[in-house]
């Protein structure tokens, strides 16, 4: 099985000032195609870092970062948003819509910055929002959607541009229990259907939907279990 | 992103924002205004001001004395000799007094000599204009301006009668049309021989009028009659005279450095409000910047390149700036169509005056648009994410 994320020996370091922390250091991992993934770790563990990098909207200080085949290294920005544009789809913790934007035209502006004309754009995000039963929702902007609504408008975001994986940042840490249920439940039905999901958390109530949990701490791999044999 | 869905986006923010986006747009709006209605009014009061002039014939020259004694009758024979001088009138003129035996009224009195009907063309209202053939030079006759005429309550059937003209009778001819600047002051027009008498300067004239064969002479005649009174008055060239010598020519280029002066005047307070409300936009955007910091970051996450964040924060700035040239181009035309029926010229829109207008503004929003604009597209996607 091919790999859509490769980590090899990545460290990360931010520096302010003088002061140099290191918030990834020694990363090696590869998610598979198919693969249904959670990485956990409690705050400060280097979970958000490891998001950006998988999400290409971060570049190791050393090491290597390849995804869906590219090494980021090589690319300039207009490059990596490219990939950052076909390879991943983004599902934020506080659903991050675009404000005055209809769930409709939201579906739709991933495809429109790749170049897509607008009605071929807005055909293909209200397929997709049909799909996750939000057909009737199309024109409703963030401030008429509930939080689930809100979630599977940006889970439509993410995959409106058919990606190779979808990143999911706490995707039901804004979310009352039952909703976020619901919300994993769709991820876990999209990567029934073939979709590679990464989903970070520090809850492992939302981890237990993956089939291979990998826990973070203090920057380092911690341990890294498959709780279902995949084929 | 295409432009259409960005101008769409813009807008929709500008929608948003309304009060901030009209407050914004203020000092653009105020710019383009009086710049338009700086070049409406101007264009509008130079085309009336040459149609009255030219309306009194551009070939003709005037010779006026600075003093009551400046000019005699015989510099009006030795100017009718200059070459390329076609006609002359003379005219004496002082302060008067008007009476009907009822009213009084204090005008300018004019004394014309008997060229003065061909060549200035006044309008008659009612009667007829003073006689112009030599011996009844000496008439009395007495034709009123239309201020004149109401100022002293004359009617219709008053023509033919006499009125006291400094407390000497004469006999009311006619009545001026209020046109051209005719009869838009009280003035009672007599004869020439008949002024001299009252003002008791025989041989003094006040004004000499020349009339040139056409047009293109108005300027060596100019020169030629300041050279013969200066020699008649044994003047050199630079010494101060007691004579001026003006043509419409002159009077129009007069004009014209005036009214240059005041489009640069009104024109740099127009560029002074137009900078600032530049400023403003350029303010607001990298405000709105700030603002929507998370939301640059979640755009350039599900893949808007740098470009395409400079892109439609410029358009955004332009269509801010224009939208405000527009109320102004719409504010001052206003004004200048207000101005010109003041004014009593025609009011025309110049496709020249609302190019400049949404040119200048579209400019003014690229310009102050382009540093909000670049900050935007230069957010790393990661900070701007996790902006507060």
């Amino acid at each position: 099985m091919s790999s859509v994320v490769s980590l090899s020996s990545v460290r990360r370091e931010y520096t302010l000032g003088t002061n140099t922390t290191v918030a990834l250091d020694d990363v090696t991992l590869d998610i598979a195609a198919g693969e249904f993934v959670a990485i956990i770790g409690p705050s400060g563990s280097g979970k958000s870092t490891m998001m950006n990098l998988i999400g290409c909207l971060d570049r190791p200080t050393r090491g290597l970062v390849s995804v869906a085949g590219y090494d980021v290294a090589d690319l300039d920005d207009d490059a990596l948003t490219s990939l950052r544009s076909q390879a991943i789809g983004f599902v934020f913790q506080q659903f991050q819509l675009l404000p005055r934007t209809s769930a409709l035209d939201n579906v739709a502006t991933p495809l429109l910055y790749q170049g897509v004309k607008q009605r071929e754009a807005r055909q293909r995000a209200e397929e997709i929002l049909t799909m996750l039963g939000l057909s009737d929702r199309l024109d409703n902007d963030r401030t008429q959607l509930s939080g689930g609504q809100q979630q599977r408008v940006a889970i439509a975001r993410a995959l409106v541009t058919n990606p190779a994986l979808v990143l999911a940042d706490e995707p039901t840490g804004a979310l009352d229990s039952t909703t976020g249920r619901q919300v994993m439940d769709l991820l876990k039905d999209l990567n029934r259907a073939g979709r590679t999901v990464v989903v970070i958390t520090h809850d492992a109530n939302v981890a237990n939907y993956a089939d291979r949990q990998i826990h973070l701490l203090d920057g380092r791999i911690s341990s890294d279990q498959r709780t279902k044999v995949t084929a | 992103m295409n432009l259409f869905a960005s101008f769409n986006l813009a807008i929709s923010r500008i929608m948003a924002t309304k009060t901030r986006s009209i407050l914004t747009m203020l000092g653009i709006v105020i710019g383009v205004a009086s710049l338009v209605a700086l070049m409406s009014v101007a264009q509008g009061a130079t085309s009336g001001i040459s149609n009255a002039l030219s309306g009194l014939g551009a070939k003709q020259i005037t010779v006026s004395g600075t003093s009551a004694t400046g000019l005699v009758e015989d510099d009006v024979t030795a100017l009718s000799m200059l070459p390329y001088v076609e006609s002359t009138y003379s005219q004496v003129s002082g302060q008067g007094t008007a009476s009907t035996g009822k009213v009084d009224v204090s005008l300018s009195l004019v004394g014309v000599s008997p060229n003065y009907a061909s060549m200035a063309l006044p309008k008659i209202a009612v009667g007829s204009f003073l006689p112009s053939s030599l011996p009844m030079q000496a008439s009395r006759d007495v034709v009123l301006s239309a201020v004149a005429a109401n100022d002293l309550n004359i009617k219709v059937e008053q023509i033919g009668q006499i009125i006291y003209i400094n407390g000497q009778p004469f006999q009311l001819v006619g009545v001026l049309n209020d046109a051209n600047g005719f009869g838009a002051r009280g003035i009672a027009y007599v004869t020439q021989d008949a002024a001299r008498k009252i003002f008791a300067q025989t041989p003094y004239v006040s004004s000499i009028t020349l009339q040139s064969t056409t047009e293109t002479d108005v300027a060596a005649v100019t020169t030629e009659a300041d050279t013969l009174l200066r020699g008649r008055y044994g003047l050199s060239a630079t010494d101060s005279a007691q004579f001026m010598v003006t043509s419409q020519t002159s009077l129009l280029s007069t004009l014209s450095t005036v009214q240059n002066t005041l489009k640069l005047m009104l024109g740099g307070i127009a560029s002074i409000s137009l900078i600032v409300g530049g400023i403003g936009i350029m303010n607001i955007m990298l405000v709105s910047v700030r603002e929507r910091t998370r939301e640059i970051g979640v755009r350039r996450a599900i893949g808007a390149r740098q470009r395409q964040i400079l892109v439609q924060f410029l358009i955004e700035a332009v269509v801010l700036s224009v939208l405000g040239g527009f109320i102004g181009l719409v504010l001052g035309e206003l004004a200048a169509y207000f101005v010109a029926k003041a004014g009593g010229w025609a009011f025309t829109i110049s496709a020249g005056t609302v190019g400049l207008a949404l040119g200048f503004s579209a400019l003014v929003g690229i310009v102050f648009g382009v540093v909000p604009a670049r900050t935007a597209s230069k957010l790393q996607p990661v900070e701007a994410l996790r902006f507060e």
